[in-house]
Formats: structure tokens, C-alpha cells, sequence
């Protein structure tokens, strides 16, 4: 009986240090599952409150980048980046708005219809890039005109996004407010303050978004 | 107001008065008399209301008069299952069966009110002094009446004069500096009957919110007056006209600096020949004609005209029905007849006139002596949109002498009105296009050319065909249950299938932006649902009554949207969104699954006393998507449940007087955000001398 539970041992301890050599050879990272809060995206112009008449729209577009989950300035380093409720990404040609950067990368993107935990992997065939015809990822939102003039990020809409350097992520914007409250008010609460939840695979090529 | 006032004091002095002048002298003659009540709008016959094969109800004068209502909505919120709901216009419709109240037609001695400037008929219009009864026939009845008699069909009858010169002065002086005045004269000998009704209703409205500049319901001021001439040339012909006539002005204040008037004028005439031809066989002949104008006007503050508005319809319809007794409980209805309808109103791409010939036919027997079948059909045709043919049938069987079973199955269909073919409407500050259905075409081209287009949405081209009429097929199973003399039930189960509901949808992108919208047929939607009603008369003094109805009202397509799990919501607006399953689906707008009353009558004879109490209960419901995923779902914000309890007290005393104090809506319930209708706690006094 000792010996075949020694040998047992034995078997499961080989088992394991093959497995973490396995791992050690082809480098497979976890996925990254994070909220960013408050990715700031102002803009100048847009209707003047005053005369009710439209202004030219500018100002820079707030940068995020996947692999570092964080915002840059970088003319190049960049997937996806906001103005205001514009959204653009990374690949495909600009609308030359002022101050809107030059398409760098070979990002794309699709709007998938779920919630965070259905989208469980990337469909190729439904990316897109930013053309003439507009932003890919134009319809997120939903304003609620008067009187509440809220914007809301349409329930069931993830975005899923392939990045610059070809890999996948996907995001869901939770709110369009400073802080993300529960209940945001459009004359109170400062607007044009990104909070989404997002998922990023770091493996090249995987299109699952599990682990 | 000097004449208001004048009667409010007289109302307080007769009052005072009678307190110090007991004893009274009290009449012995305490006789009661069950009559059997009879409805004519369910077969266009005099017909007993409790062996009619139909889900139908009748609201008697003496409620009306011993609830001291002003209005017709104030009287229809109170029947199981009907609610009065606001259009944005601020009119009052009733909505039947779940059904929207442009699906209810509505009628006053048979002859239907017209002015649906945005589907509602206004039901604030009617002035409830002299009316005789009121009866409600529910389900499709489109077999007897056409358009508009998709949900079911309210017909106001009007008093007829009684033998002799009689009449009323009545003045009811309330809360928000309401005032109703109304004078009845009646005159009856020999062959000629003459009545005479005047109505004034003003009011200073009311204002639910303090901190806006805007009032909730402006000042008004109305007048309606009816006058009936019958003649009987002899015993088997007689000749009634009628005409009726109203008119209101109210203030109009869109805002701080615009501000105008808006005015109601409305008109109709009807006159009918009867002729009894033999014990089996009479007919009417009757010519009626009837116009609604509503103008509108603001200024701005230099007094310069901003923006008006008018709305002129004109209705006229001769027809002429036939009664056929084919055996002795075998009854032949037949009728034809033509309504032509024409419409002048801003923003509308022409002047539309509407022809439409009509043809019904109704069978009503007793096939053994304990089972009654109507059935019967109408053929409508018409100048802009497809023929409608409307069956219906109806069965009730006897099963012994407390329990009855009745079931009707019928088809109902509202024509697309003049709004949502020629509207040709682009508002002025935002700049989007609304488009009539056969505006389409034309105006589409002509903002192109414009250069007003950006995108088509949907090609013109999709709007050679007509537009469908909105169609319904209603299932209503019912059973009348009279355990004892004492008590009587009644329970009606009702199903409505309707096809080709009209909707709007974009069509086309602007380049400003904005987007063009026109109808469609789009929808399939149902309602379904329970109603109760029991009524317990201990004895002559007592009536209690109870009334409740459930209801489904849901959008087919909506359903399935949620079964294939394309709908989505949030907890709050900034939380991770999860997916909607089919039990989230709450329904359609404006719809609540309970509704119930509770009525209490009591009298004493001996002190020409009466009082009642009532009360109404309706459980939430949404107006609209407020978590943005275009359906009403258990996550959008809802408008609370709410009941309202009136109490009157009426006492009649020499004869011809009559005191009635009372209290409406006892709680002070108001919702300023959701509910404009309701303006608060109302007192009022009110006082009626006969002669």
C-alpha cells in the first residue's frame, strides 16, 4: 500500500512540473479584466448654450491603450480614443475633424448585442474600421432629450475591439458622468467623464476572452 | 363671475336655512319601482340590457345625478375597466379593454362626436346635465357602427321631454374657482315635445407645480346647448331634430413670453323620421351633420402673432335603418347610409375629403327560448383605403334562472385618419418632418430638391400602397350569476387580437440632422383580460358595488424581442448591463394590470337623504422607456398605483330643491410629474331647483 501511494505521489509531482514547462514555453498570459474610471474626454465647440447654434468641434482626443491600460499621448501607441461622445479607433482613415488624429495602426471594431459575460469570444468576421461613412463605434449611446437630456450607454452593446497590435479586447462604457453615480443628473454631474469595464486578451491570435 | 358667486351664496343661504326649518314635510309614497333597463346601442334595438349576449353597461341618471359629476370623464373613470387617459394635447380619452381611446367611438344619441386632433376625443366636452343614460357596450362593434368601434362603442342619451312644462336650474360652485351653471327646460303636450338645454362651465384651472412659470391646466370657460324638437304627425310617424352646440375658450400660455388663446367651436344637427309601418316593420330616416373647429394662436411679447393653428372637420351622414320582426322572436336590423368627411387644418400637405357608403345587416332571434344569437355584418367602403367587411356573432344561453352564459366574437377596424395620411408637419425650433402616409411621396420629393436629405431610410416608393386600417378581432366570454335576489355577479373574460396597428418609424435622415418620420403598419398587439363586477342591494336603502378588471396589453414583436434575448437593461443607469427575459416584459404604455372601484349608495326616503361613497384603484403603469431600451421592462421607472375616493351628500327637500355638498378626491392625491388630469382635493356644493 505505501508504495502506490508513494508512487501516486510521485506521478502527480511529475504531472505538474511538465505542466508549469508547458507553460513556461508558450507563455500563455491571463486575461486582464479591469474598470478604468473617469477617462476624461473633453471637447470645445458643439452647440453654443447661448444661441443654440452649432460651433466647429474641437480639441484632442483622449488616447487609451490596451497593453498598458492606461491613456497616452503617444501619435502611435494608441487603440482607441474618445472625444466628447465620439469614439474612434486606431485603423482605417480619419473623418478630418480638427484635431482628429491620423489613423496609425490597423485597429477595427464591431458592436456585439450581450452583456460582459456572453460575448465570450471575438467574431472576425463583423470588424470594421473608421471611414467615410463614419465611426464604427458611433451608435453606443442613447440621449434622452428633454427634459432629462441624459446620456446613457445603451444597455446589451459591448464593444469589442482588435487592437493595433492585433489583439482583442472588449468593453462595456458604464457611464458618461464624473464618478460614475448611480443615478446621474445632466445639470449636475460633469459629463464627458468615460467609466467602462473592459476585458483584454494579451494572447496573440486567442480569440476567446477566457481564460 | 358676479352671477357665480351669486349662487354660491344662494347655495349657502338655502342651506343655513334648511337647518333651521325642521320639521320636514315628508312624503309617504315610497314606492320602488324595478324597471328593466333597456340599451339601444348594442343592437340599434330597445333591448333588455340583462339578456343582451354582449359585455354592455348602463349608467342610469340617478347615479349621475346623485354622484353631482360635471363632466363625462368624470363618470367613465368610475366603471370597472374604463380609465380616462391625457393625450399630450391635454385631452381626455377613455381607454377600453386596454384599448387606446382612439378605439372607442363615442356617440350622443346614436350620432358619433368628431374633433380627434390627435386621436383623443376629448371627453371634458360633454356636459353631463342632461343626459339620460349612458351605455357602454364593450368588444368590437364594428358590425353596427363602422369605423372607430374597434374597442367598443359609448353612446349618450339625451333626456326627452316629459308631459308637461318641467325643468332645472342647477349651479354647482367647486374648488379652483369652478363654476357650472345649467338650465333644462322640457315642454310635452299632444304631439309636440320642445327641449332646451344651456350649460356654463368656467373654471381657473389649476397648477400642480408652483415653481414654473406654466400653469398645469389653464382658465376656461365653456357653454354647450342642446335644443330637441319632437313631433308625432301621427300615431305611426313622428319627426325628431335635434341640435347641439358648443363652444369654449381657454387661454393658451406656451411660455414665458408666448401666450394666446385657444377656442372650440362645435356644432351638429340631427334630424329623423320614424315611421311605423305595420306591427313588424319600422324604419328611421335621419340626416345628421356635424362640425368641430378648434383655433389656436400665440403671440410674442410685442403682441405679434407667433404661430396659429386651426382644425376644421365636417361630418355629414344620412342613413336609413329598417326593423324587420321576421317572427315573433326573430328581429331583421338593416341600415345604409354615406358619411362624408372632410378636413381643412394647418400643416397639412391638402384638404382632404373622405367618402365612405355603408351597408349593416343584424339577425337577432331566440333559436330556443333559452338561447338568443345575434349575428350580423357591416360593409364599409371607402374612397382612400381598403373595404371593410365586420362580422360579428353573439350567443347567450339560459342555463337556469340565476346563471346566464353569453359569448360574442366580432371584428372591429379604425380607418387611418386624416392625421396619419396628410400630415405634412416640420417643427420650426428642432426641425424634425412628420409625413402623412399619402403626404409622403410628394414631400419627401420636395425636400430632396431642397437639399433637405441626407439619407432615405425607406424608399418612397414603399408608400404607393394604401395603408391598412387598423384591425382587431374580439373574443368576449362572459357569465351572469344571480345567487340571490340581493346580489348579482358578473364576470367577462375579453381578448383582442389587433393587426396593422399604425405606428411611426424615421424614414429618412435630414441634413440637419433631424429625422422625417411617417406611419406604418407595423404592430400586432393584444389585450386580455378579466372583468368583474358585483352589485349587493340589502334592501332599498343600500347599494354596494364592487368592479375589478385584470389586464395584459403586450406587443407581439416585443415578446418575442425578449424571448430571443435581444433586450437588454441595467440596474441603475451606471451599472453592467444584464439580459431581459420574457417575465421582464411588462407591456404596453399607459396600461395597468389592476383596476378596480368600490361604490357605496345609501338613502333614506324618509329624510330625502342620500349619500354615497366611491372609490377608484389603479395599480402602476410606465408612460415611457426610461432605461433606453425601447420597451417598457420591469427596470424602467413607473408611475405609482394610485386610488382616488369621492364622497357627495345630496338631500332634496320642498318639493323641488335639491342641496348636494361633496368632496373629490378625498386624499388630495396629485402626481405632478406623471399625472396632469388630477388637480387635487375638490369641495363643492350644489344646488337644483325642479319645476
Amino acid at each position: 500500500m505505501k508504495t502506490i501511494k508513494l508512487l501516486t505521489l510521485f506521478i502527480i509531482l511529475i504531472s505538474f512540473t511538465s505542466c508549469s514547462t508547458d507553460n513556461d514555453d508558450s507563455l500563455i498570459l491571463a486575461v486582464e479584466t479591469d474598470t478604468f474610471l473617469n477617462l476624461h474626454a473633453p471637447q470645445e465647440g458643439g452647440i453654443d448654450p447661448s444661441t443654440g447654434q452649432p460651433l466647429p468641434i474641437s480639441g484632442a482626443f483622449t488616447k487609451f491603450d490596451f497593453a498598458s491600460g492606461e491613456t497616452t499621448t503617444s501619435d502611435t501607441d494608441w487603440d482607441i480614443a474618445f472625444r466628447a461622445t465620439s469614439i474612434i479607433i486606431n485603423g482605417g482613415v480619419s473623418l478630418e475633424t480638427t484635431d482628429e488624429p491620423i489613423r496609425t495602426g490597423d485597429a477595427a471594431a464591431y458592436i456585439a448585442t450581450g452583456t460582459m459575460p456572453s460575448i465570450e469570444s471575438v467574431d472576425e468576421s463583423l470588424f470594421e474600421q473608421d471611414s467615410s461613412n463614419g465611426y464604427v463605434l458611433s451608435n453606443w449611446y442613447t440621449y434622452a432629450g428633454p427634459p432629462s437630456h441624459l446620456i446613457t450607454p445603451t444597455a446589451g452593446k459591448i464593444i469589442v475591439i482588435k487592437t493595433r497590435e492585433g489583439k482583442y479586447a472588449k468593453i462595456e462604457i458604464l457611464s458618461y458622468y464624473k464618478d460614475a453615480p448611480d443615478n446621474p443628473d445632466a445639470f449636475v454631474d460633469e459629463e464627458r467623464y468615460y467609466t467602462f469595464n473592459y476585458v483584454y486578451q494579451p494572447n496573440e491570435g486567442d480569440l476567446s476572452f477566457n481564460n | 363671475m358676479r352671477p357665480n358667486i351669486l349662487g354660491f351664496i344662494c347655495v349657502f343661504i338655502i342651506a343655513i336655512g334648511n337647518a333651521q326649518n325642521s320639521p320636514l314635510k315628508v312624503r309617504d309614497t315610497i314606492l320602488i319601482q324595478e324597471l328593466e333597463e333597456v340599451i339601444i346601442s348594442a343592437t340599434r334595438t330597445i333591448r333588455q340590457l340583462s339578456s343582451l349576449p354582449l359585455p354592455a353597461q348602463i349608467i342610469s341618471k340617478k347615479e349621475i345625478v346623485s354622484i353631482n359629476s360635471l363632466r363625462l370623464d368624470d363618470l367613465l373613470e368610475e366603471q370597472t375597466g374604463l380609465i380616462t387617459v391625457s393625450d399630450f394635447g391635454g385631452g381626455e380619452g377613455v381607454q377600453m379593454q386596454g384599448l387606446d381611446s382612439q378605439y372607442t367611438l363615442i356617440l350622443i344619441d346614436g350620432v358619433p362626436l368628431v374633433g380627434r386632433s390627435a386621436g383623443t376625443l376629448d371627453l371634458n366636452r360633454v356636459s353631463v346635465g342632461n343626459i339620460k343614460q349612458i351605455e357602454i357596450v364593450k368588444g368590437a362593434s364594428s358590425s353596427l357602427y363602422g369605423s372607430e368601434a374597434l374597442g367598443g362603442v359609448i353612446n349618450i342619451i339625451t333626456d326627452t321631454p316629459k308631459i308637461g312644462l318641467n325643468g332645472t336650474i342647477s349651479q354647482r360652485t367647486s374648488s379652483f374657482n369652478t363654476f357650472d351653471t345649467g338650465l333644462e327646460i322640457g315642454y310635452k303636450k299632444n304631439k309636440i315635445g320642445l327641449g332646451f338645454f344651456v350649460n356654463r362651465l368656467s373654471s381657473d384651472g389649476y397648477d400642480l407645480n408652483e415653481n414654473t412659470s406654466l400653469k398645469t391646466v389653464n382658465p376656461y370657460s365653456n357653454y354647450t346647448i342642446n335644443t330637441k324638437v319632437n313631433y308625432k304627425l301621427n300615431d305611426k310617424t313622428r319627426l325628431d331634430i335635434s341640435a347641439r352646440f358648443f363652444t369654449q375658450n381657454q387661454v393658451y400660455i406656451a411660455s414665458e413670453v408666448l401666450r394666446g388663446e385657444s377656442d372650440i367651436n362645435e356644432w351638429n344637427t340631427h334630424i329623423k323620421a320614424s315611421h311605423v309601418f305595420s306591427d313588424a316593420w319600422n324604419s328611421e330616416l335621419e340626416f345628421y351633420t356635424t362640425r368641430y373647429k378648434a383655433d389656436e394662436f400665440l403671440n410674442d411679447m410685442e403682441d405679434q402673432l407667433f404661430s396659429n393653428g386651426f382644425f376644421n372637420q365636417l361630418l355629414v351622414r344620412p342613413e336609413f335603418r329598417t326593423n324587420y320582426q321576421v317572427s315573433e322572436n326573430g328581429t331583421l336590423t338593416g341600415g345604409l347610409g354615406v358619411t362624408h368627411e372632410t378636413l381643412k387644418r394647418t400643416d397639412f400637405s391638402e384638404s382632404p375629403i373622405f367618402n365612405s357608403p355603408y351597408l349593416y345587416l343584424q339577425y337577432d332571434t331566440d333559436l330556443i327560448k333559452v338561447l338568443n344569437l345575434i349575428i350580423g355584418a357591416r360593409f364599409d367602403s371607402h374612397s382612400k383605403y381598403t373595404s371593410q367587411f365586420s362580422p360579428k356573432v353573439a350567443l347567450r344561453y339560459q342555463l337556469n334562472d340565476n346563471l346566464s352564459a353569453k359569448g360574442s366574437v366580432g371584428y372591429g377596424f379604425k380607418a387611418p385618419d386624416f392625421r396619419q395620411l396628410y400630415f405634412n408637419f416640420t417643427n420650426a425650433t428642432v426641425g424634425y418632418t412628420v409625413l402623412g402616409y399619402n403626404a409622403v411621396p410628394d414631400a419627401l420629393e420636395e425636400l430632396e430638391l431642397q437639399g433637405e436629405i441626407n439619407t432615405f431610410l425607406v424608399p418612397p416608393s414603399e408608400f404607393e400602397d394604401n395603408l391598412n386600417p387598423e384591425s382587431s378581432i374580439a373574443i368576449n366570454i362572459g357569465l351572469d350569476f344571480k345567487p340571490m335576489a340581493t346580489i348579482s355577479i358578473g364576470l367577462n373574460a375579453f381578448r383582442n387580437n389587433i393587426d396593422d396597428l399604425i405606428d411611426t418609424r424615421v424614414i429618412a435622415n435630414k441634413t440637419n440632422g433631424q429625422n422625417v418620420f411617417s406611419y406604418y403598419n407595423v404592430n400586432k398587439v393584444y389585450t386580455q383580460g378579466i372583468e368583474f363586477n358585483t352589485t349587493w342591494k340589502p334592501n332599498n336603502n343600500i347599494k354596494v358595488s364592487g368592479g375589478y378588471q385584470l389586464l395584459y396589453a403586450k406587443d407581439k414583436r416585443a415578446e418575442e424581442a425578449f424571448e430571443n434575448g435581444e433586450v437588454f437593461a441595467r440596474e441603475n443607469p451606471s451599472s453592467p448591463s444584464f439580459q431581459l427575459y420574457k417575465d421582464d416584459y411588462f407591456g404596453l404604455f399607459n396600461r395597468s394590470k389592476h383596476m378596480a372601484n368600490f361604490k357605496i349608495f345609501y338613502s333614506i326616503e324618509k329624510w330625502k337623504v342620500n349619500a354615497n361613497i366611491r372609490g377608484t384603484y389603479r395599480s402602476k403603469y410606465g408612460l415611457f422607456d426610461s432605461n433606453s431600451n425601447n420597451y417598457l421592462d420591469d427596470y424602467d421607472t413607473f408611475v405609482s398605483g394610485y386610488s382616488i375616493w369621492d364622497f357627495a351628500f345630496n338631500k332634496s327637500f320642498y318639493e323641488s330643491f335639491g342641496l348636494g355638498i361633496g368632496v373629490d378626491n378625498i386624499l388630495n392625491f396629485t402626481d405632478e410629474q406623471n399625472i396632469s388630469s388630477i388637480p387635487g382635493r375638490i369641495f363643492y356644493g350644489k344646488l337644483n331647483i325642479h319645476f
